[in-house]
């Protein structure tokens, strides 16, 4: 893996990282700050697997 | 009882009945889009009860029929694949009322709530519940057979 395939590749674990944070921050009852570090955590888990879902998908 | 729980209850005894109806009877192409569009027409009512009796919790269940709902469409859209292809249900219209409905419940719920993290969530539901009917209307219509062969 080169590095611009690398760069890419973090910029979408980032990408669907903010999305799924955005989606944990809408849908907990009130912020406090364990919500927000669990919530980070999972996204982190599910930016990784829904990246690495897309590049099962679309054959790369 | 107010207006919310008023219009709740009417679109749960004549919209959910109705789907009732239609998926106790008829033929099969009748009963699949009436199973469909119960989801269009329940979750609706959930999130207007929850208006109704002023518990934001109430919304969590319309978010995971919303989310559910057009999954378990799906699953039967690819059951009766075969039976559906010899005799493909068409509804556009009612699907998009039921559709038209769910986005008009969710946009007056959104100006009455105002801007806040319990609009972003009606939102999401409004969002899973529209496109999940659309597509799950589009697959019981021939989508899932129509990729299979092609």
């Amino acid at each position: 893996m080169n590095r611009r395939a690398a760069l890419s590749g973090a910029l979408e674990v980032l990408a669907w990282w903010a999305a799924l944070m955005a989606l944990w921050l809408v849908l907990i009852s009130a912020p406090a700050t364990l919500e927000l570090v669990v919530g980070a955590a999972a996204a982190l888990v599910g930016a990784l697997a829904a990246g690495g879902a897309r590049r099962a998908v679309s054959g790369r | 009882m107010n207006g919310w729980t008023v219009a709740a209850t009417a679109a749960l005894a004549g919209g959910v009945g109705a789907t009732v109806w239609g998926v106790a009877t008829g033929p099969l192409r009748r009963r699949v889009v009436a199973q469909n569009l119960s989801t269009s027409l329940a979750c609706p009512s959930l999130l207007l009860l929850a208006q109704g009796y002023d518990r934001p919790s109430y919304v969590d269940p319309a978010l995971v029929l919303a989310l559910l709902g057009p999954v378990g469409t799906l699953v039967f859209a690819r059951l009766l694949a075969e039976d559906l292809e010899k005799d493909p249900p068409k509804a556009p219209w009612l699907t998009y009322a039921a559709s038209g409905f769910g986005a008009v419940v969710v946009l007056v719920l959104c100006v009455v709530g105002g801007p806040d993290r319990a609009m972003g969530k009606l939102l999401v539901t409004g969002a899973l519940l529209v496109g999940g009917n659309l597509i799950a209307s589009r697959a019981l219509a021939g989508g899932i057979a129509g990729s299979r062969h092609g």
